[in-house]
């Protein structure tokens, strides 16, 4: 769907893509990534809004450099801030968008009262922007980016500034909507849930470098309970018991990991320690979630 | 998730049909030009000063047009020296019409860019199959349409009114078709002008009043500065730094009539070579469209 090679893309001194490559699937794809990783400089390349110092990108197989005005025909685009004209009707907005993208005025108005029955909005799509809470408003921004049939739909933080409900009834309205209408998505985020919620793939990004692509599912899979232990004296040793007894064991300095399957566990810990002459300081049960693993590819 | 089935089948398989960048810019352009005609509150005050000019034409050369009477000039005051085409059609100081021109090219425009600034809505007509380039354009042409509307079309209706009291004959057509061309370059260069740098003011003070306001300060301002100065180097060159003057200067060229201006209450001539003049031109409207262009870049890369 979108492939970069060795973008990279300077403001000054900052290299906020530095020799960037990636391969992103058809499907719904999250890329996920601290504040200024680099993923909204890439999505607004991807857009054609921006152009990288070095590097090729393409998007629906489309080259950037020679249709990067084109491309947006087929491509949405949901930012992260505010910025609908509060002036206007959603109606009104949408079928502006709507002949922005090019479509003719009966198509455009059709699609819209479409778009705002799905997200079931009734006489309030009457009423001026200005007067819609802060979900209401999420929700225009989406439809605004869905109301030409694009093929793939940007969506830039599409769930900040919300309180957990409005934002729990956004991810449900872009599963819906981009379902129904076929829509690949590209999801920039620094929520995990979101991704799992919405994603079938995530990429990491970190400083402007690629850092991640899984799949979510099998990084879903990767989620799983551990015991994490402190001990003292021979590590080596108590290791070696440990793994004569068939047990995985990861460490970290004095502190060990063995990967939990039931209570009984523990005791095998402790009798490795006996064994072992070690002092055991500290074990507790844990579990390996999403913020783990992002943190460990971040950090 | 919310019901599938209330979504059309039509829906779920949309496939646009999507027009050409022209004519999605033509189209937001000719929105653009009617939202500026609308009866809001906006829209009354450029109705009221259109209502303005079109009265002014009428009543001060409409009518003063007397059978037999190719200029009003045989009506003024015999000190009025520099009676020539340009001071019926072409000087908007002349009756005034100017500053009802340069109000209305500075309320109209001072939105035209700020608001989109103002609420981000920018970034998503970026986002659309048009350049930035394409949106300026959109943007440029309700100001444009606007100001021929209030240009060239009283002067058409002005020229027509002579013809029809010559008897309509084709040949009064004839022996006046370059006036005709005259009337329609210098609105169109007055619409053109004004409208960029409207659009400057715009893009520049991103709130549409003080940029309207900072408009029309630039206009006059700099013009009462600038002959104050005059008056003090007697360089004809200052007069090059006045928008008001530099336009005119280049509107006379149009007509290939003699420049004059009023100082201190006396008709002046001046001299400037075409060089000077067209230079100055092109370093304003040139530098106005390169500076628009550059801040609007500057908002593409930044949120």
């Amino acid at each position: 769907m979108i492939e970069a090679k060795n973008v990279i893309k300077k403001y000054g001194s900052v290299t906020a893509l530095d020799d960037f490559s990636v391969e992103i699937p058809k499907g719904k794809i999250g890329i996920l990534g601290p504040n200024g990783a680099g993923k909204s400089t890439f999505v607004k390349i991807a857009l054609g809004l921006i152009t990288a110092n070095s590097g090729k990108v393409t998007v629906l197989g489309e080259n950037l450099d020679k249709h990067s005005v084109d491309i947006r025909r087929k491509i949405g685009y949901m930012p992260e801030h505010d910025c609908i004209p509060n002036h206007m009707s959603g109606v009104e907005f949408l079928i502006e968008m709507g002949l922005v993208s090019g479509m003719d005025t009966s198509s455009a108005t059709q699609r819209t009262h479409e778009i705002l029955g799905h997200l079931q909005m009734g006489e309030e799509k009457y009423r001026k922007i200005e007067e819609y809470s802060g979900g209401m408003r999420q929700k225009i921004k989406l439809a605004q980016g869905l109301i030409h049939g694009p093929d793939i739909i940007f969506l830039d933080e599409p769930t900040s500034g919300l309180d957990p409900k409005a934002r729990q009834e956004m991810l449900d309205t872009i599963n819906g909507l981009t379902e129904i209408s076929n829509t690949n998505v590209l999801l920039s985020t620094h929520i995990l849930q979101d991704v799992e919620m919405v994603c079938d793939h995530v990429i990491i990004i970190n400083n402007g470098k690629l850092q991640m692509k899984e799949n979510v599912k099998e990084l879903m899979k990767r989620q799983s309970d551990f015991i994490q232990v402190r001990v003292g004296g021979d590590i080596d040793g108590f290791v070696d018991i440990l793994k004569s007894k068939e047990i995985t064991v990861t460490t970290d300095g004095r502190i060990l990991r063995v990967p939990y399957v039931s209570d009984q566990t523990f005791q095998q810990i402790i009798d490795a320690a006996v064994d072992n002459k070690c002092q055991l300081y500290e074990m507790e049960r844990s579990k390996v979630t999403m913020d783990n693993i992002y943190l460990e590819v971040v950090e | 998730m919310k019901d599938k089935a209330q979504v059309s089948e039509k829906f779920a398989i949309y496939d646009a049909e999507l027009t050409t960048r022209p004519k999605i810019v033509i189209g937001m352009g000719l929105r653009g030009f009617f939202s500026l005609l609308k009866l809001n509150k906006k829209g009354v005050w450029n109705l009221a000063l259109i209502f303005l000019i079109y009265l002014w034409s009428i009543v001060f050369f409409v009518l003063m047009a007397g059978e037999g009477n190719v200029y009003p000039c045989e009506e003024m005051s015999s000190e009025f020296k520099y009676c020539q085409p340009i001071a019926y059609y072409g000087d908007m100081g002349l009756g005034g019409v100017r500053l009802f021109l340069v109000t209305l090219a500075a309320i109209a425009s001072g939105g035209l860019i700020a608001n989109d600034m103002n609420d981000k809505s920018l970034h998503l007509y970026l986002s659309r199959p048009i350049s930035r380039l394409d949106y300026l354009i959109a943007r440029f042409i309700p100001i444009f349409l606007l100001l021929i509307f209030v240009t060239v079309v009283p002067n058409m209706i002005t020229f027509m009114t002579q013809w029809s009291s010559s008897g309509l004959e084709f040949d009064w057509i004839q022996n006046h078709k370059w006036l005709m061309f005259d009337i329609i370059v210098q609105g169109l260069f007055y619409s053109a002008s004004y409208s960029i740098i409207g659009l400057t003011f715009s893009t520049l003070i991103n709130r549409e009043y003080r940029a309207a306001g900072a408009f029309f300060l630039f206009v006059y301002g700099t013009n009462i500065i600038v002959e104050l100065f005059h008056l003090f180097v007697n360089d004809d060159r200052v007069l090059l730094l006045s928008i008001a003057h530099l336009l005119d200067i280049v509107s006379f060229e149009i007509y290939g009539a003699e420049y004059y201006f009023t100082s201190a209450g006396v008709l002046k001539g001046i001299e400037l070579a075409n060089l000077e003049i067209f230079g100055a031109l092109t370093l304003i409207i040139g530098g106005c469209g390169l500076f628009v262009n550059w801040m609007i870049s500057q908002m593409e890369e930044n949120k």
